[in-house]
């Protein structure tokens, strides 16, 4: 019980901390291993088309589908964008629902 | 005063010709009910990422316009491609709210830039398919 409580530190620690959120101040090691900043932010790209599949499909898994922010370190709202265009270019055949590997 | 885009595909066997007199009638609906059609582009036979209807390729085709009466012409239109045999797939997409939160953006923007004289003035150039306000020029894909 209090072992569930208390996150594991190393490696499963530090790989659920990669948003930048402040870690709890428990576990031996550092809490994020390093801050990821959103790409949208940075290169201030405000219109996240979905006719644009270069930059929509480095967002999108080998298998099609949409990586999670936690891994790809995108703020929520360009997260929100990017997975509506996600979706429209879907629905318009140019991104697949499911790619064979 | 609303701004619609519809992306279209044409079937991959249809020749040249045929795709403008598919594109005719549709802009002939637009203008008909006061609207005005902004840019037509026309990405040509691209790879489809799933087969649609048999076929593996399709012909791309752009449809800009502006409209009072919104959803009439829209309805118009979608009736119209649902029913012709030449295309396969359409999606509609409404961008006028789209393109003011931008131009907000960007005037913002600009503001900022003004006040401040930077140093460098990097102004990171906006991706090229973005849609364009009627006023300014067509922009090719």
């Amino acid at each position: 019980m209090a072992e569930a409580r208390r996150p594991a530190g190393g490696p499963r620690g530090a790989a659920g901390e990669k948003g930048g959120t402040p870690g709890a101040p428990s576990g031996k090691k550092q809490y994020f291993r390093r801050k990821k900043v959103c790409r949208f932010c940075v290169e201030k790209i405000d219109n996240i088309n979905y006719k644009e599949v270069k930059l929509i499909s480095s967002f999108v898994a080998e298998r099609g589908r949409i990586i999670p922010r936690r891994i790809s370190g995108v703020c929520t709202p360009h997260q929100r964008q990017l997975s509506d265009a996600i979706k429209k270019a879907r629905n318009i055949a140019l991104l697949p629902f499911a790619a064979e590997l | 005063m609303r701004i619609y885009e519809i992306l279209f595909i044409i079937r991959p066997d249809v020749p040249e010709e045929e795709i403008d007199a598919s594109i005719e009638p549709l802009k002939n609906v637009i203008t008909a009910s006061g609207g005005v059609v902004d840019k037509v582009d026309k990405w040509g036979k691209r790879k489809l990422a799933y087969r649609v209807r048999k076929h593996r390729e399709g012909y791309y085709v752009l449809l800009q316009f502006s409209t009072e009466k919104g959803s009439e012409t829209v309805k118009e239109l979608e009736r119209r491609l649902r029913v012709s045999d030449t295309v396969i797939k359409f999606l509609t997409v409404r961008i006028d709210e789209e393109l003011k939160r931008l131009e907000k953006l960007k005037s913002r923007r600009e503001k900022r830039a003004l006040r401040k004289p930077p140093p460098a003035a990097v102004e990171p150039p906006s991706p090229g398919a973005t849609p364009q306000i009627p006023a300014e020029a067509a922009v090719k894909e």
